[in-house]
């Protein structure tokens, strides 16, 4: 299983199945009986404005596939930088981007994913972290219903660094954001959150491994979302703890709401601990907006799509008050201020 | 089967008729029959599980609170056809038994959404930001509430008493015009009944109606009633002045009990 | 040297796992390996009808196509399926009719084991004390069952599975199978041909059984493998509490254990099931030696408000595989599953749950204990899922893992399926180590370590102990002692 290759090759047997345990949920090859041919190129006029527009001066394009390949930053340096990944049209195509982050420097990175059309894409980042260097990731994903998206992203994490991620996303045919993280401890931290907004036919995957490889790291997740209409959301974290990482703090939560009886959530938490000084935790929740509070809500005169609404925006707003870019935590919150009503 | 109603009950504020509801199969309303003319305060009393919350719930229109006959009109206005909302944006508002806790939704902002919802749906202006604030700030300062409580999500980790002091300060925030109190004095250290019971009082006045639920005399030392009502068994079984909750808190429902 | 090594280590172990004695009894067995004529002669020696030995012919048909699975957290060498013998029993006449028919060597063994076969003996127990009626297997096939009179005067049928496939071939018929399908899975399929006795349990309506059900499972024989199938059925607005214990001598080859469990609760029925599961562990040393447990047991609630609770206590076994299971068919029935899993040594266990909602507003409760000791490696594993229409399915999941020691291992895999909108699931999970300050603050006070270990170790489990039977309780508790024996300092 490889979807690099299945792309490359256009060889449909290389795509990730229900049979690979870790794709059970989101299951490509089961929908894909061809990789359709490689995506054409995409004029300027194509990719038009960002989510994140005006909140950096520097922009990074990945465009059907083709763009930049390297990005970096000196150490002790300060940036922000905007990555958009912009798919049209119906055809298939990959592309892999590596960020190095120098020794105390910091990057912001706002990524959206853009457009879809009915295409097949495969985006593949490597971000290393040198020593006490950190990175706050913001990623807008809003495609179109027939897009097939799968992103991947690999962090090498360093001594008293940190790497933080907030993923929201509304969704497509099939998508998966994938994020292995190499955790070495040594004071570094990380933070990997997520909110997704189905609705229709979406699906959205969340997936994350973190492997903490050596003593006094700390891991905290939170991924809340709901799932409305025909929609299915998964939510796979994996928490490893390797020998001798010891005083290992990691905690992960993951809540759900279902609005509607055909929609569907998938969760798999889990906790792998090979070191017996360790402090791990997950809590997972499933359920429906509570009547009862609904109710109450509706008693004190709020109409029932605004008490929705409402609880539908506390819910997840929680998950948007951990952003640490303010401004982007700003652009974040009406984004999904903006969609709440078509998903609520 | 005698029902003790007025005489003049045509000028009622809320007039229930012959209401029987259930909640899954079983029936819990079995006929009841109340009338509460404008500007009065009734008390309703009886044994736990009479089906007084059961009362309430129906009236304010809680999903699983099925009527199954019988009507009941607020100033002629049929609260069965409403939908929640709609029947508190037209005045009727409800203490609850057992307040909800909403998380992540601070009790400001709750309260202020509500306020305009139903301002809205009566066609009148939202309230702007100041007034909201410069009111809440005196209602807050009237039932001796910790203005900072307000900022916490609504009903979330505070005590008991506190929910009620909450209930009662989003009572004091709506102004309704038909007020149900479901055993607001259960939970209330004596200072806090006082400083709730002054808060009711504030809003009587002759173009409001009021039902207090409630299980003990000492509420009506405070909120003195016109008339008492003895719920049980799903109807009202005797009425009668102030004086018969005193009977009551001597003798207790025994008679009733047969009665039902 | 290797040979005095292990003998030593042997001696060394024995007071470790005290049930490893193995039991001196003249044994008949079947010969070496698997066909289909050894399907042919366990039918036979079980003087089976029919249609028994084509249902088991067709398991072995299905089961040769199959493949091992490898999808659990164990690992272990492939098992040379034909270097085993599937049938052993103590030469007796045609089954024992009576306790005095019963080879001498074979009730001391379950008199060493403290399992009151006598009647008379559990009649003679304290005063008031509970009263529970055995089930003995011994390797392939029961050797007694007690109280069965008592019993059949309430309508309870408690027998030996191959005397019910002779007694009462309609019942079994209709439900042998009907939980745990054939071919459901590698071992499953294998137990279907193969088994070859374990114990039948029906309770007729209104019925409830007026005691403590149990059956005692006991690996005697060398390089025999043991394939019991259990099933037990309680008829509508029934209740039944039913005991499982297993031990087996301490032997360096690997022996497996492969058995099938099936319960149906009909309307209003309940049925609890609690299993106290001690296999030899194998040295904990080396590795070596122990029983593969490989167990399926499923229950059908099949009835509306049925209940079914699992409460297992599993410190034995090299290798555990096994996740009793609930499948949640009619309205507003009720799975548990209580779990409490000690590894130690180089033990592996791989073990949980799956609740299967199907019905509208069935509900689903798991706790599940986990202490990882020595080098060894104990996971959770569960799946909680409510189909569509299982409209207002609840399920609570408290999934706790405990490590003591540098070199284990714990891990929590948990699977959770929600599809409708009417569905409230919650789970929680936490692995931790002992604490250090409850550690000192309980030394502070005069205990040893051991002894505080023990006390923390018991409060940390104490939540499922309390849903056994009062009488296994307290053995449980021990048991958990022992098995963490010489896991500190
Ligand atoms: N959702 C429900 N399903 C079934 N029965 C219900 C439900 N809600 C209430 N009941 C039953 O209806 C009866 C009336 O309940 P209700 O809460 O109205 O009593 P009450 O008069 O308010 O009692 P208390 O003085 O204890 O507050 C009780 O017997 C109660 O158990
Ligand atoms: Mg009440």
């Amino acid at each position: 299983m490889n979807l690099d290759e299945a792309i490359r090759l256009r060889d449909p047997a290389q795509l990730p199945s229900r049979r690979d345990e870790d794709w059970r949920w989101t299951d490509l090859r089961g929908l894909l009986r061809t990789i359709p041919e490689p995506s054409s190129p995409l004029g300027p006029q194509a990719i038009g404005v960002g989510p994140f527009e005006g909140l950096a001066a520097e922009s990074l394009v990945v465009a059907n596939g083709s763009g930049p390949e390297t990005l970096r930053v000196a150490p002790g340096e300060t940036r922000t930088v905007i990555l958009r990944h912009v798919s049209r049209g119906d055809g298939a195509h990959s592309a892999r981007l590596r960020i190095e982050v120098g020794g105390g420097a910091r990057l912001t990175l706002l990524e959206s994913h853009e457009g879809g059309g009915s295409s097949l894409s495969l985006l593949g980042v490597d971000l290393t972290l040198e020593d006490g260097a950190s990175c706050e990731r913001l990623v807008l994903a809003d495609l179109d219903p027939e897009a097939v998206a799968v992103v991947e992203l690999d962090v090498e994490l360093s001594a008293g660094g940190r790497y933080a991620q907030t993923v929201l996303t509304t969704g497509a045919r099939r998508q998966r954001f994938e994020t292995r993280l190499r955790h070495p401890g040594l004071r570094s931290e990380a933070r990997l959150d997520g909110v997704y907004i189905l609705a229709g036919r979406k699906h959205a995957d969340l997936t994350s491994v973190v492997r903490h490889t050596g003593p006094d790291g700390r891991t905290d997740q939170l991924t809340r979302g709901f799932a409305d209409g025909q929609s299915r959301a998964v939510f796979q974290g994996r928490i490893t703890v390797q020998e001798g990482a010891d005083g290992v703090d990691a905690r992960m939560a993951h809540n759900a709401l279902i609005l509607s009886d055909r929609a569907e959530v998938d969760a798999r938490p889990e906790l792998e601990i090979y070191a017996d000084d360790v402090a791990c935790a997950h809590g997972a929740t499933v359920g429906a907006l509570d009547d009862d509070v609904l109710f109450y809500m509706r008693q004190r005169g709020l109409a029932e799509t605004d008490a929705r609404a409402l609880l539908a925006v506390s819910f997840l707003g929680e998950v948007i008050e951990r952003i640490d870019f303010a401004a982007g935590a700003e652009r974040v919150r009406s984004w999904l201020l903006a969609r709440i009503g078509a998903g609520v | 089967m005698t029902q003790m109603t007025r005489p003049d009950s045509t000028a009622a504020m809320l007039s229930l008729r012959g209401l029987h509801a259930r909640v899954g199969d079983r029936e819990i309303l079995k006929g009841l029959d109340l009338q509460v003319p404008s500007g009065e305060v009734h008390a309703i009393m009886g044994p736990n599980g009479a089906g007084k919350s059961t009362l309430s719930y129906v009236l304010t229109g809680r999903p699983g609170y099925e009527v199954t006959a019988g009507s009941a009109e607020l100033d002629g206005v049929n609260l069965l056809e409403l939908e929640p909302d709609e029947r508190a944006a037209n005045g009727l508002f409800l203490s609850f038994q057992y307040p909800l806790e909403i998380p992540g939704v601070p009790a400001l902002t709750f309260i202020r959404s509500a306020l305009n919802a139903q301002r809205k749906a009566r066609g009148e202006a939202e309230i702007s930001a100041p007034d909201f604030l410069k009111r809440a700030r005196s209602c807050a300062a009237d039932l001796k509430m910790d203005f900072d409580m307000l900022k916490r999500p609504m009903n979330v980790g505070f005590s008991g008493g506190e929910k009620k002091r909450m209930e009662i300060f989003q009572m004091a925030m709506f102004a309704p015009r038909f007020m149900i109190l479901d055993e607001t004095d259960s939970g209330l250290d004596i200072d806090a009944l006082k400083v709730v019971s002054e808060g009711v009082n504030a809003l009587r006045a002759p173009d409001r109606g009021m039902l207090v639920i409630t299980h003990y005399q000492r509420l009506l030392d405070h909120i003195r009633p016109d008339r008492v009502h003895v719920l049980a068994d799903g109807r009202i079984v005797a009425s009668g002045g102030p004086e018969l909750a005193l009977e009551l808190e001597r003798h207790g429902y025994d008679k009733y009990a047969r009665a039902a | 040297m290797p040979a005095v090594k292990d003998t030593l280590e042997q001696v060394a172990g024995l007071e470790k796992y005290e049930h490893g004695f193995v039991t001196e009894v003249e044994q008949e067995f079947a010969p070496r390996g698997l066909d289909r004529d050894t399907v042919a002669f366990i039918s036979r020696k079980k003087d089976e009808p029919d249609w028994m030995l084509a249902w088991r012919l067709e398991a072995f048909e299905r089961w040769s196509a199959m493949e091992s699975p490898d999808w659990a957290r164990v690992s272990f060498p492939p098992i040379d399926y034909q270097d085993a013998t599937y049938y052993a029993a103590p030469k007796a006449k045609d089954g024992p009719a009576s306790l005095d028919d019963v080879d001498p060597e074979i009730l001391k063994t379950y008199e060493k084991l403290g399992i009151p076969l006598r009647e008379q003996e559990v009649l003679a127990g304290v005063t008031g004390a509970p009263r529970y009626a055995v089930d003995a297997v011994f390797d392939s096939v029961s050797v007694v069952t007690t109280f069965k009179k008592e019993l059949a005067e309430a309508g309870v049928i408690f027998c030996s599975m191959s005397e019910a496939v002779r007694e009462h071939p309609e019942l079994v018929r209709k439900y042998l199978g009907s939980v745990v399908p054939v071919t459901d899975n590698f071992f499953a399929c294998l137990n279907s041909a193969v088994f070859s006795d374990g114990s039948f349990v029906y309770v007729p309506p209104g019925v409830r059984c007026p005691m403590e059900l149990s059956t005692y499972f006991r690996i005697n024989a060398a390089g025999s493998g043991q394939f019991e199938r259990t099933l037990i059925i309680a008829d509508k607005g029934s209740f039944v509490s039913y005991l499982e214990g297993c031990t087996a001598p301490m032997r360096d080859e690997n022996q497996l254990h492969a058995a099938v469990v099936e319960l149906v609760a009909l309307e209003d029925a309940e049925i609890k099931y609690s299993t106290v599961q001690n296999w030899y562990p194998g040295d904990p040393e080396t590795g070596k030696g122990g029983i593969y447990n490989f167990v399926t047991k499923r229950a059908d609630c099949r009835g509306d408000r049925s209940r079914v609770s699992w409460t297992q206590v599993e410190t034995g076994s090299a290798i555990t595989w096994k996740y009793p299971s609930c499948v949640l068919r009619g309205r507003e029935s009720v799975g548990e599953f209580y779990s409490i899993a000690i590894t130690n040594g180089r033990q592996q266990a791989d073990t949980g749950t799956k609740m299967i909602h199907l019905g509208e507003g069935t509900r689903s409760r798991i706790i599940s204990k986990g202490i990882s000791a020595g080098r060894s490696s104990n996971t959770y594993r569960g799946l909680v899922s409510a189909h569509p229409k299982a409209r207002g399915a609840r399920n609570f999941t408290q999934c706790d893992s405990l490590l003591i020691g540098k070199s284990c291992a714990a891990h929590t895999v948990p699977y959770i399926e929600a599809r409708n909108g009417a569905c409230t699931f919650e789970h929680e999970a936490t692995t931790t180590r002992l604490s250090e300050d409850q550690l000192f603050y309980a030394r502070q006070r005069g205990l040893s370590e051991e002894e505080a270990v023990q006390l923390l170790v018991n409060g940390f489990v104490r939540e499922v102990l309390q849903e056994l039977p009062m009488e296994f309780a307290v053995e449980a508790q021990k048991l958990v002692a022992i098995s963490l024996e010489g896991s500190v300092g």
